[in-house]
C-alpha cells in the first residue's frame, strides 16, 4: 500500500494539536473516548482508505469521531452536511454561473468586478470532497454527515468519486481534480437508517462500525471526566456523578423508554443537575427509592409523550 | 498450531461465508488480505474483529460471521485431531524419513501437520482433509430464518419511481441558468432571465388490495406498498387512491384497512380514465390452493369493468408463480398480467402499469 504508513490513530488524551498540524486541521480538541474496536476500525480505514460507515443510536458520538481523528493526527478536516436536497456533485464543487454572468454585465458597464469572468475557475466553489482532493501534500479527513437524509440515488452517485482513481472533472472549466495517490482522503460517513438501508453496492465499498451506547459505568465516568477536562469546568462531586450515572442507566435500561437518550443527553442532564439550580442537586434524592419514579429535569432526557408520561411527578 | 496463518484462515472463512449467502466478492477478499499485510490480524481475536469491520454491513451479519468463525475453528481442530490419530496408528516408517524424531513430542507432529495443511494449493482450499464436524442436531440456516422479504421497501420505492408521466404545465418560475447564459451570449446583452415551467407527475394510480383471510401474512407488504406509493414515489398524493376488499371486489370496496368504510365500486372508479393505472394485490386463492368457479366469474366481471376504463392493469400475487397452479390464480393469470411479488415481478408489474406489457392478456 502506498498510503502514509505513519498515520495511526491512538485515541490520545491530548489537548494540544500535534506539531506541524495543517492549517485546516481542527484547532479545538474533541473530547472522545475510543474503544479498542472502534480504534481498529479507524486504523483499518486509514490503512485501506475505504470509507468508514458509522451507524448507531443518535447522540452516541458518530459525528465527533472524524473531528477527533483529524485533530489527533493534525490533518485538514472538511465536513459535508447532507441535506434532503443535496446532490452528489455538491460535495465536489458548486458552480456560480449566475455570478459570472453578472460580472460580465458589470465589466461591460465598465465597473469593477471582484472576480475575473474570463477565468471560469474563479466561479467554482469547492465542496468538502473537492477541497480534500486538492490538498496534494497531506492526507485530509472528510466527514459526510447523515448520508441517509439525501435522495435515494445519492449514495450511488457518490460511489464513482469515492473509489479509484479518486478523481472528478469540473465540467465548466474542463479541469479534472485528482487526489494525490499517496494522500487519498480518509472518509467517515454517518447514517441513522432513516430511510431504510443503503444500497448494497455502496455498502460493499465501506467498512462498517456500529457505535453503541457505553454499557458500563466506568466508561461513562471516563466520558464525564474527559468532557469537563476539555471544557475546563469543575467536575461535579463524585457522589453526584455516581448517583446520576446509576439513575440514568436505570431509566435508560429499565424504564421501558421508546426513545432512549444517548451520551450527549446524559452530559446535558448532568450539567443541569450540577449547575442549573442554585446548589448542585442532592445525590441522595436521586438514590431515594420512594422517588424512583421521579426524574429531575426530565425535559433533557425524555423526548416522546409516552416516555414523558411515565415520569410524571405525583401531584 | 505453532504459527498463525491469517491469510489462510481468511480465505477459508471467505469461502464459508459465501456458501452461507454473504454477498462477498474477490474485491472484499483482497481487501482483507491487504489488511493482513498491513499487520491488522495478529491473532484470532484481532482477525475476527477485522473481518467483522470489513465484511459486515449490519449487526446481524456480525453475529453470523462469529458463528461461521466458530464452525471453522471447530472443524479445523477436528481435522487436526483426526490427522494426529491417523499418524499415531499408522506405521511411522512408511510416512516419515526420521521416525525417531516424530515420536519425540506432539509439537513436531503438529509442525508436520501444519505443513500438511498448508501444502494444498490455494485454489483448492475448500477441500482440505475432510471430515464433517460432528453436529448433535441439524444446523439452523440463519439466513432463511431472519425474515421473509420478497420485495424490500427500497426496491418498492425504486419501482414506483418509474411510474411517471411528466407534464410541464406548472407555474413558470424555475430559473433556467444554462438557457439564460446561452441567451445572453446569443444576444450580446442581458434582457431577462429564462424561466421554465414546473413539471408535475400526471400519472394516476388506483390500488385494490385484498385484505384479511389468506392475505393476512402479507399485510406487512401491502402496507409497505401503500406507504411507498403514496409517500415515497413521484406520484402526487392526490393521484393515489387505495381501496380494500375481501376475497373479491364485487359491488363494493372499502376505503380503510379494517373494511368498515364501504364505497360502491362504480363510485371508486369515477376518476379512473385511460391514463389511470390500476394495481390489484391479491393471492387469488393461490395461498390456500382454492379454485372456485363463482369467484373466478366475479373477478372476471370486475376486471371487465376495469377494462372499460383503462388498459393499464396489473395484478401482484404475493405467492410465487409455482403455487398458482391449480388455483384460481392460474386461470386469472390468462385474463390479466399477473406477477409474483418478488423484485423482478414487481418491476414487471410497474412496467405493465405504464402500458409496456401485454403478455398474458386476452380480450375479455
Amino acid at each position: 500500500m502506498p498510503q502514509d504508513k505513519k498515520l495511526k490513530f491512538e485515541g490520545k488524551e491530548t489537548l494540544k494539536p500535534p506539531a506541524g498540524a495543517h492549517s485546516e486541521a481542527p484547532t479545538t480538541p474533541e473530547p472522545y473516548i475510543v474503544g479498542d474496536r472502534l480504534k481498529t476500525a479507524v486504523n483499518l480505514t486509514i490503512a485501506l482508505r475505504r470509507p468508514l460507515l458509522l451507524e448507531g443510536d443518535p447522540g452516541c458520538g458518530k459525528t465527533c469521531l472524524a473531528k477527533a481523528v483529524a485533530f489527533e493526527l493534525g490533518l485538514p478536516f472538511f465536513r459535508w452536511n447532507v441535506e434532503s436536497t443535496t446532490k452528489a456533485r455538491d460535495g465536489q464543487y458548486i458552480y456560480d454561473a449566475l455570478g459570472r454572468l453578472h460580472d460580465v454585465q458589470l465589466l461591460k458597464g465598465d465597473r469593477e468586478t471582484r472576480r475575473d469572468p474570463s477565468n471560469p475557475e474563479a466561479y467554482c466553489d469547492m465542496g468538502a470532497l473537492g477541497k480534500a482532493f486538492e490538498i496534494q501534500d497531506r492526507t485530509s479527513v472528510v466527514l459526510i454527515d447523515e448520508i441517509d437524509k439525501a435522495e435515494l440515488d445519492f449514495p450511488n452517485d457518490l460511489l464513482t468519486v469515492l473509489d479509484k482513481p479518486w478523481t472528478f472533472q469540473i465540467k465548466e472549466s474542463g479541469r479534472s481534480v485528482s487526489a494525490h495517490k499517496e494522500h487519498i482522503p480518509i472518509i467517515f460517513i454517518t447514517s441513522n437508517k432513516e430511510k431504510g438501508n443503503l444500497p448494497d453496492a455502496f455498502l460493499r465499498r465501506c467498512l462498517y462500525h456500529y457505535v453503541e451506547f457505553p454499557k458500563d459505568e466506568g466508561v461513562l465516568k471516563n466520558i464525564i471526566k474527559r468532557h469537563y477536562q476539555f471544557e475546563k469546568e469543575t467536575l461535579p462531586e463524585v457522589a453526584l456523578q455516581d448517583a446520576s450515572i446509576a439513575k440514568f442507566l436505570t431509566v435508560r435500561n429499565e424504564g421501558g423508554l421508546i426513545k432512549k437518550p444517548g451520551t450527549s443527553e446524559f452530559l446535558d442532564w448532568l450539567k443541569a443537575l450540577h449547575t442549573f439550580g442554585e446548589k448542585p442537586y442532592d445525590p441522595n434524592k436521586l438514590k431515594d427509592k420512594d422517588e424512583s419514579k421521579q426524574l429531575p429535569y426530565r425535559e433533557l432526557l425524555l423526548k416522546t409523550q409516552q416516555d414523558w408520561r411515565k415520569f410524571e411527578p405525583a401531584t | 498450531m505453532t504459527q498463525f496463518d491469517a491469510s489462510e484462515l481468511i480465505t477459508q472463512l471467505f469461502l464459508r461465508l459465501r456458501r452461507r449467502g454473504f454477498k462477498l466478492g474477490l474485491d472484499e477478499l483482497q481487501l482483507a488480505l491487504q489488511a493482513v499485510e498491513a499487520g491488522f490480524a495478529i491473532d484470532d481475536k484481532s482477525l475476527l474483529e477485522m473481518v467483522e469491520i470489513l465484511w459486515c454491513h449490519t449487526r446481524s451479519h456480525q453475529g453470523q460471521i462469529r458463528l461461521t468463525w466458530e464452525e471453522l475453528k471447530k472443524s479445523q481442530q477436528e481435522q487436526l485431531r483426526q490427522l494426529e490419530k491417523d499418524l499415531e496408528t499408522s506405521e511411522p516408517e512408511t510416512r516419515f524419513q526420521e521416525p525417531e524424531r516424530n515420536r519425540q513430542g506432539s509439537t513436531d507432529i503438529i509442525e508436520s501437520l501444519q505443513t500438511l495443511i498448508d501444502s494444498p494449493p490455494k485454489s483448492d482450499v475448500a477441500s482440505l482433509p475432510v471430515q464433517a464436524p460432528f453436529e448433535p442436531m441439524e444446523r439452523e440456516d440463519m439466513l432463511d430464518l431472519q425474515s421473509y422479504f420478497p420485495v424490500s421497501r427500497r426496491s418498492m420505492v425504486y419501482g414506483w419511481r418509474a411510474l411517471r408521466r411528466w407534464v410541464t404545465d406548472g407555474a413558470k418560475d424555475l430559473l433556467d441558468v444554462p438557457a439564460t447564459v446561452q441567451m445572453v451570449t446569443d444576444q450580446g446583452y442581458y434582457l431577462e432571465p429564462v424561466y421554465q415551467r414546473r413539471r408535475r407527475n400526471a400519472a394516476r394510480l388506483i390500488i385494490f388490495i385484498d385484505q384479511n383471510g389468506s392475505m393476512m401474512p402479507f399485510h406487512r407488504f401491502t402496507r409497505d406498498l401503500v406507504e411507498t406509493a403514496s409517500a415515497e414515489s413521484f406520484l402526487l398524493p392526490e393521484n393515489v387512491q387505495v381501496f380494500y376488499f375481501h376475497n373479491i371486489p364485487v359491488e363494493g370496496v372499502y376505503r380503510d384497512v379494517y373494511l368498515t368504510d364501504p364505497i360502491p365500486l362504480l363510485e371508486a372508479l369515477v376518476g379512473c380514465d385511460s391514463d389511470t393505472s390500476v394495481l390489484i394485490v391479491s393471492d387469488a386463492g393461490a395461498a390456500r390452493g382454492y379454485r372456485r368457479q363463482e369467484r373466478i366469474q366475479e373477478t372476471t366481471r370486475f376486471l371487465r369493468r376495469l377494462r372499460q376504463r383503462t388498459t393499464l392493469i396489473a395484478w401482484l400475487n404475493p405467492m410465487s408463480q409455482r403455487r398458482w397452479m391449480g388455483s384460481s390464480a392460474e386461470i386469472l393469470a390468462y385474463l390479466v398480467p399477473m406477477y409474483a411479488m418478488d423484485r423482478l415481478g414487481f418491476g414487471d408489474a410497474i412496467a405493465a402499469l405504464r402500458g409496456l406489457a401485454g403478455v398474458g392478456t386476452v380480450e375479455l
